[in-house]
């Protein structure tokens, strides 16, 4: 008996109340583990909903979403809220840092919540921040960096659990290309070194380039979704 | 880490919190450390009096016979001193000045004497330099005709007001008596007790009770003989007695039995009775407080529930990368318990400085009252106390905003 996908979205549809937009249309999907996948598409089509879905970070209006075999439908806010927080490493493109901590306390925060020792959680937020070449920078508020160092620091705070599934909203929107690229190579490291499944939004073709499985969305509706060989 | 980070963020938002909380707490300060202090004040005066029951009267001067009253109620095992007092409102004039009012009072000086508190003993000459101390050569078992005193002891703030200086003379007389009078020696002075509810010795003069008598017309009149009034009699008991309920209670009783048709009362009863108004009085405070610190508390909430909205990326992240509502209500009490504690403690030394600036330079009769305040540390503990838990409480709304923000709907921006 094979093993159930890490997610499936099963006929998925989400529609806002005020004016009744349907921003997805039943969409369909699974993926496994070690997969890296981009969806793609026009502003507005739907993508960011979907990674909120898949993240639960928001519930489906119609249809449902599953982990691992479980649907999550019946899952209260704070078993979603432990689910994310051991299973999931966010990655937005605001970086989204808090600002009243230092580099290495924004890593720390994950580690922090699932109640870990301080030596523990202070020496895994230094491994990940010198990971992302940023151990010099340990003791910085996210001012006091740049953008790219603040989104190394966000994708290092989104490994310090070692989730199996990282999502990336537009991770290099706000990048210049040298820094899009150093962010890219360590999403693309977390994938091959330790095993995670990405899933990045992305309008950048270059970025697009990095996945082996490309999912287009038009309208709310997964039109397209193409395995790179 | 940077655990108050968050109230650094806002500052200004933080300290108008703190100063709401500061200025709520302060008006409790004052008012039940005034208050409490004002009434244990009178209770203290209460309790150390020298006298521990007072005979009082119906009608203009209430109590006849006072001298033979006085004797008998000294008969009483337990009684140490009964000292009758009349007073009465009479003008006053100096060598070269209009009358003034003074507020008369006719004793028995040896009695009067006896019945003072160590406290009042101090602001009395003793013996009192009135003469015969028993006042009863004058009195002469009721005859009066015995050689009158005519000495007068004045308060200090009265001599200093119009200059009455120990050796002159002045003289004594009913309002409608203004012109005649009787001619008094100014024979010392006396100091004046601090006294809020009591009546004012600002103004008052002492001199024996049968002058007095004499002068107001409370010694005899025509048709009924000699009546001897006065309107109370102070009775001290006698050593051990005095601090005990039972005994002043019995003594109550035989002086009761001495005058029927009178009143006699035990100061221990009013001791008890200004206790009951401390309690109703406190839970008034306390009442009216509630509003104050309710318009704080509400002030705070606001605050906390605005510092939501401003952080609403932040509080959507920490919830987006799985911290449980535990730790975000954490967060928010601990913001609102800092700001409580701090307007707390702020408050409870507002309130104690603006007390102690009352106290020294408010209008005088403010100014002897913010002196009797008393600061208790268990009631002002209490009170941060409260204010801290409701910090934490109101805490709650802010934690209940932060876990109702639409994450995906923040997140996107």
């Amino acid at each position: 008996m094979s093993s159930p996908p890490l997610v499936h979205v099963a006929g998925a549809s989400r529609e806002f109340p005020a004016g009744k937009v349907r921003a997805l249309d039943s969409v369909e999907l699974s993926f496994g583990r070690g997969e890296f996948l981009s969806i793609e598409g026009p502003s507005g089509c739907g993508k960011t909903t979907l990674l909120n879905l898949i993240g639960l970070l928001d519930r489906p209006t119609a249809g449902r979403i599953e982990w691992a075999g479980a649907d999550t439908t019946g899952w209260r806010e704070g078993e979603r809220a432990r689910r994310r927080l051991e299973g999931v490493g966010f990655i937005f493109q605001r970086f989204f840092l808090l600002p009243t901590m230092t580099a290495r306390e924004n890593v720390e925060m994950p580690l922090r919540a699932r109640g870990r020792p301080t030596a523990e959680r202070r020496a895994r937020a230094l491994e990940l921040l010198e990971e992302v070449g940023l151990t010099s920078r340990a003791d910085a508020y996210p001012h006091q960096l740049s953008g790219g160092e603040e989104q190394r620091v966000a994708i290092a705070r989104s490994l310090a659990n070692q989730p199996p599934l990282l999502l990336a909203d537009e991770p290099t929107g706000e990048l210049d290309i040298a820094h899009a690229g150093e962010v890219m190579d360590l999403l693309q490291r977390a994938h091959t070194i330790h095993g995670a499944t990405v899933v990045v939004v992305t309008h950048n073709p270059d970025v697009a380039a990095r996945a082996r499985r490309h999912l287009t969305i038009r309208d709310g509706r997964l039109v397209r979704d193409t395995a790179q060989e | 880490m940077s655990r108050l980070g968050p109230l650094h963020h806002a500052r200004l938002q933080t300290v108008l919190a703190v100063c709401a909380v500061a200025a709520a707490v302060a008006l409790p300060v004052v008012l039940l450390s005034v208050g409490r202090g004002v009434v244990s004040h009178e209770i203290n005066a209460l309790s150390t009096s020298g006298y521990q029951l007072v005979v009082s009267g119906p009608g203009e001067y209430g109590i006849v016979q006072a001298h033979s009253l006085a004797r008998q109620i000294d008969a009483v095992p337990t009684v140490a001193a009964a000292s009758p007092i009349l007073s009465v409102a009479v003008d006053l004039s100096a060598p070269g000045g209009g009358p003034v009012p003074l507020l008369a009072e006719g004793v028995i000086p040896a009695a009067f004497t006896a019945t003072l508190s160590p406290q009042e003993s101090g602001l009395f000459p003793n013996p009192l330099p009135l003469g015969d101390p028993t006042d009863s050569a004058h009195f002469a078992g009721g005859s009066y005709s015995g050689p009158a005193i005519d000495d007068l002891l004045v308060s200090t703030p009265l001599a200093s007001a119009d200059g009455l200086t120990v050796g002159s003379t002045v003289r004594l007389a009913l309002s409608s008596q203004t012109g005649n009078g009787t001619a008094f020696r100014i024979t010392g002075t006396f100091g004046v007790p601090p006294s809020i509810f009591g009546s004012t010795a600002a103004f008052a003069g002492l001199l024996p009770l049968s002058d007095l008598q004499l002068l107001v017309g409370a010694a005899t009149n025509g048709t009924s003989g000699v009546i001897d009034a006065a309107n109370e009699v102070d009775v001290g008991l006698a050593g051990s007695a005095t601090m005990s309920p039972a005994a002043v209670s019995t003594a109550q009783r035989t002086v009761q039995a001495l005058v029927p048709y009178d009143t006699v009362s035990a100061l221990s009863t009013e001791v008890s009775q200004l206790e009951t108004a401390d309690t109703i009085l406190t839970g008034f405070y306390v009442a009216l407080s509630s509003i104050s610190l309710s318009i704080g508390l509400v002030f705070l909430t606001v605050v906390l529930l605005r510092r939501v909205e401003a952080d609403r990326s932040l509080m959507a992240i920490r919830r987006a990368i799985g911290e449980p509502a535990r730790s975000l209500a954490a967060t928010w009490a601990r913001d609102a318990v800092t700001m409580g504690a701090a307007g707390a403690v702020g408050g409870v030394i507002a309130g104690i400085v603006v007390v102690k600036i009352l106290a020294a330079d408010g209008p005088p009769t403010v100014a002897q009252i913010a002196g009797f305040a008393v600061f208790d540390p268990v009631v002002l503990g209490l009170l941060a106390l409260s204010v801290v838990g409701l910090a934490a409480l109101v805490s709650l709304a802010a934690t209940r905003r932060a876990l109702a923000l639409p994450l995906a709907e923040v997140l996107r921006g």
